[in-house]
């Protein structure tokens, strides 16, 4: 088999990447496992949340000031604004409605009740552009019964502590009283499920409009399954209505990496789900072909090739006892070669290791024993000198460097 | 249907937790909610006595809740020391009766490797004889077919009656006992100081660690079974002790790879025990004499992992393999023999100190060296000089009475798929008879919060209500909520939003819940690589990244939780 682009990981960034690609009339393929940090995505994008432990206002301002190993300043601190418009666009074209600027953070409200800068935020779910200057009061928190996957109690207390009124109401419904009796089955996504005909909607819509007649705006719990289920529930409800993330699996994210999977096909992308990259042929400073788990003795072939696998979590980036490396390619990294270096002491600190990834030369071309290879780039999680947790960058990056490299790959 | 004992009318008269109501004079107070203080306190109040238990952190944090969960035949201790060899098989005997729901019985083996001397095999077998330890030589083949996970290369076998055991169940349930037995027992309330008269301890100065107020309280006879800390509270009698801590650290592998104990059949040395506990194994333990001073330091080194990694995938080679989800250590508390002042000669067998004959104190006993193992007898040693003291001459029966939880046959497995869901099955596991007391008659009950435990939403009201559950650490001790395979990913924030609505304060909740990971992560660390790191980096992703709870608190400065 041979391709145009072959992109190992199928999460945000290999997506994005393949889309973008395929757009332009090449034939890509994506291995991938199938599964994506997505899962863990509250329907938010990030694209630089704090710098040095502040909240930052304007990402594409903050930029400039990031250190140069970097991936934005490897891309170039100048082409932010503009990639971060071709990402907002992509994502609606693979019908992900988002709304945010890259030049003034917003603020997402995640499950603990916290204010967290954001780039994006779905339009289903709940925003807020200045916390000075609330866009509504009162709020109703439909807590559904029995669901333990939205911490309300400190969702409330957060947004109380913000200055909204917020009146907490429990209700149920026939269907989820349903789901209920089995013990394991209150997930977001089981609910999601469960949730999606007219008549199950309507059931939570009456429960809505009898109980929440004081708000000026009513929240629920991420549990509709996607933009129609929110459609069809806010045209039942008299109030305006919006989501807030739950703990994983989270249903928006789910639903993205479902979208944008569909849309990399729609394109005529080859998705190999289930299959993993295990290994590559290299000639001088060129990728060959790479061998996966499932095509054994069957090599892809392609002109270009993108690393796209992901941090830790993903197994793009493998620790074992003695080091830090990059297991399909062994590409060199940047990360510590002490074990005792990679982690410190409390948990909430920020980790060494959460820094590390393969590394790149500014054109994010991967480099093995000093060597760069120059049909192979690295996008996404497994770059090294960001940090998802600590900055607020690990979905803008993933996007960003996604369509930075399809320009690079397109311009050769 | 279900196992009732006690009828929820009295049980809520007892239970009730009517904490820091403190009564001016006790027949004896005991210092320390380790298994030795909890056993202690038992026998006390089963003999009659009005016993006051005073823990300064939560129930089994010292040693009792940092052991490999063994429950010796006393094979291990048979060549070096056959008097605590008869003393293990014993109590080992007497477990399996009074302690059912703490124990399960998976006998073990003492392998023979080709490293090892097989010589040493028929020394060790003719030793537990003496000790009178059933010991069976079978064929390296047949453990093989017993004990998969054993590595094959094994030259030799023995099959002795090894068992595991709960440390933390069976702390509870003794205290539950002293409690239904009349005893008042208190957590985070730490000694600060003896009241002294004329040669004689009267009682202690304590600090509750809830409140920050200081009270006194007064017994006739004060019991030090703070195990390597009752050197500290030795001191503030004005007596010494010599102690010698002796340091083990031990992994928690991700699974359980082996069914029954493995032990080597050599000299006691590094990592030679692989115990199953539960839905986990764990290999142990390291041994070094660390100063008094840092026995407080629980954190594994990097060098303690190397060796307890080296050696445990000689006794199971999957273990290579096998995820490691912490690291721990624990302190023995081994004490210098009287008349031995330069300290070399130490024992590692039961001490009981009276103080009085030793050191003119009158009203002052310490109960210290042993092991989990013993901690019955212990307090068996202890309540008789207390008794003796006392002019009490009740007898002890703590050997042949249950503990409650183990009173009646638990029902049989198949009846127990067929009456009961996965939860009510692994609370019954872990409460024994005492399951009968959680709530469970509605659906929102029988929700789970934690799935690789199978800890419901009743069990957590139960654990809050009857059991002492101030924060999420104690909660994990009484149910093992946070302690699977998945450490806490997702049901800590479950528990901890049940906790902020059963005690009413969110803000407080969210700490806890970052005291609790971050006591999680401190077992995680030192083994800090492979699916254990990716297993922090998905932590960080949910609670950091998707959750903000770095945000929402502080945690600089902050002090261990216990």
């Amino acid at each position: 088999m041979r391709m145009d682009t072959v992109i190992m990981g199928g999460g945000l960034s290999g997506l994005v990447c393949g889309i973008a690609l395929a757009k332009r009339g090449q034939r890509v393929a994506i291995v991938t496992t199938g599964q994506s940090t997505l899962l863990f995505n509250g329907g938010s994008m990030e694209l630089l949340g704090c710098v040095d432990g502040k909240a930052v206002t304007s990402p594409v301002d903050a930029v400039a000031a990031l250190p140069e190993e970097h991936p934005y300043r490897k891309i170039g601190a100048e082409r932010i604004a503009d990639l971060a418009g071709q990402a907002k666009s992509l994502l609606s074209d693979a019908g992900i409605q988002m709304e945010g600027t890259a030049t003034a953070n917003h603020w997402r409200v995640t499950p603990m009740g916290v204010a967290k800068p954001a780039w994006l935020t779905l339009k289903s779910h709940l925003r807020i552009d200045d916390l000075d200057k609330l866009p509504c009061k009162r709020l109703a928190l439909m807590c559904v019964k029995g669901f333990f996957d939205e911490p309300n109690g400190m969702l409330a207390n957060g947004l109380r502590e913000m200055g909204f009124d917020v009146e907490m109401i429990e209700f149920t419904t026939d269907d989820i009283t349903a789901l209920r009796r089995s013990p394991s089955e209150m997930r977001a996504s089981s609910l999601a499920k469960h949730l999606l005909s007219n008549s199950s909607l309507q059931r939570v819509a009456d429960e809505i409009n009898r109980h929440a007649g004081n708000a000026d705006v009513v929240l629920l719990p991420n549990v509709l399954a996607d933009e129609d289920s929110y459609e069809t529930l806010q045209s039942m409800v008299n109030k305006p209505l919006r989501q807030v993330a739950t703990l994983p699996p989270a249903v928006a994210g789910n639903r993205m990496q479902s979208l944008l999977r569909h849309y990399f096909q729609m394109l005529g992308g080859t998705y190999l789900m289930g299959d993993t990259a295990v290994g590559g042929t290299l000639d001088g400073a060129r990728l060959v072909s790479i061998t996966t788990a499932k095509l054994g003795d069957m090599p892809l072939k392609a002109d270009e090739f993108v690393l796209a696998t992901g941090s830790f979590i993903s197994r793009g980036l493998v620790a074992d006892y003695e080091r830090v490396y990059e297991p399909i390619l062994d590409l060199d990294v940047d990360a510590d070669a002490d074990r005792e270096q990679w982690t410190r002491f409390g948990i909430l600190e920020p980790q060494a290791y959460s820094r590390y990834g393969v590394k790149t030369d500014g054109d994010l071309r991967c480099i093995k024993q000093g060597k760069t290879i120059h049909n192979l780039r690295a996008i996404g999680s497994v770059l090294s000198g960001h940090d998802a947790i600590k900055m607020g960058d690990g979905t803008g990056v993933s996007l960003l460097t996604a369509l930075a490299a399809t320009q690079s790959i397109l311009e050769k | 249907m279900w196992p009732e004992l006690i009828s929820f009318a009295t049980l809520n008269a007892l239970f009730m937790v009517t904490n820091e109501v403190y009564s001016t004079e006790y027949d004896v107070i005991i210092i320390g909610g380790g298994a030795t203080g909890a056993g202690t306190a038992r026998d006390c109040a089963l003999r009659g006595l009005k016993v006051l238990l005073v823990e300064r952190n939560d129930y089994s944090t010292g040693a009792t809740g940092r052991n490999h969960g063994l429950m010796h035949s006393g094979a291990r201790y048979a060549v070096t020391d056959g008097e605590s060899a008869s003393e293990c098989i014993s109590e080992n005997m007497i477990l399996r009766r009074i302690a059912r729901h703490c124990v399960e019985e998976t006998d073990g083996l003492f392998i023979t490797l080709p490293e090892d001397d097989l010589g040493y095999q028929r020394t060790f077998v003719e030793a537990c004889q003496r000790a009178g330890i059933r010991a069976d030589v079978i064929d390296p083949a047949e453990a093989r077919v017993l004990e998969p996970a054993v590595n094959p290369e094994l030259t030799g076998a023995v099959r002795i009656p090894d068992a595991s055991i709960d440390p933390f169940r069976l702390t509870v349930a003794n205290l539950l006992d002293a409690r239904l037995h009349g005893a008042e027992t208190l957590n985070y309330h730490e000694v600060e100081g003896m009241i002294i008269n004329q040669n004689r301890v009267e009682g202690v100065k304590l600090l509750n660690k809830r409140n920050g107020e200081h009270v006194e309280v007064r017994g006739h006879v004060v019991v030090n079974a703070c195990g390597i800390w009752g050197q500290r509270i030795a001191e503030m009698a004005g007596v010494k002790i010599s102690m010698f801590p002796a340091r083990g650290a031990l992994l928690i592998f991700g699974h359980r790879v082996n069914n029954m104990v493995i032990n080597r059949c050599r000299k006691p040395a590094n990592a030679d025990i692989l115990v199953p506990d539960d839905t986990v194994c764990v290999i142990g333990t390291t041994s070094d004499r660390i100063p008094i001073e840092t026995v407080d330091d629980m954190r594994v080194t990097r060098e303690e992992v190397d060796v307890l990694l080296r050696e445990g995938v000689k006794i199971a080679p999957s273990l290579a393999t096998t995820r490691i989800i912490r690291a721990y250590a624990g302190v023995r508390p081994l004490v210098a023999s009287d008349d031995d002042p330069s300290g070399r000669s130490i024992s590692r067998g039961i001490v009981c100190l009276d103080h009085a004959q030793r050191d003119g104190l009158e009203g002052l006993i310490t109960i210290t060296g042993g092991k989990m193992m013993t901690y019955r007898l212990m307090g068996e040693i202890a309540t008789n000089a207390v008794c003796a003291k006392l002019g009490n001459t009740a007898p002890c029966v703590t050997a042949t009475q249950p503990l409650p939880g183990s009173e009646e046959d638990a029902p049989s497995q198949s009846d127990m798929t067929k009456r009961y869901s996965f939860g009510q099955r692994a609370a019954i596991g872990r409460h024994g008879s005492l399951a009968a007391r959680i709530e469970k008659d509605n659906d929102i009950d029988n929700a789970l919060v934690c799935e690789c435990e199978g800890v419901t939403v009743g069990e957590i009201k139960y654990a809050v209500n009857q059991l002492h559950v101030h924060n999420l650490v104690n909660l994990r001790r009484r149910t093992r909520v946070g302690m699977g395979t998945c450490q806490g990913k997702l049901c800590s924030c479950r528990a901890a939003s049940l906790l902020g609505e059963l005690n009413h304060d969110v803000r407080g909740a969210q700490e806890d819940l970052a005291a609790f990971l971050d006591e999680r992560w401190k077992g995680m660390r030192p083994v800090a690589w492979g699916d254990t790191l990716r297993e922090a980096q998905l932590t960080a992703a949910i609670y950091e990244g998707l959750c903000g709870l770095d945000m929402a608190v502080d945690r600089t400065g902050k002090e261990d939780v216990q």
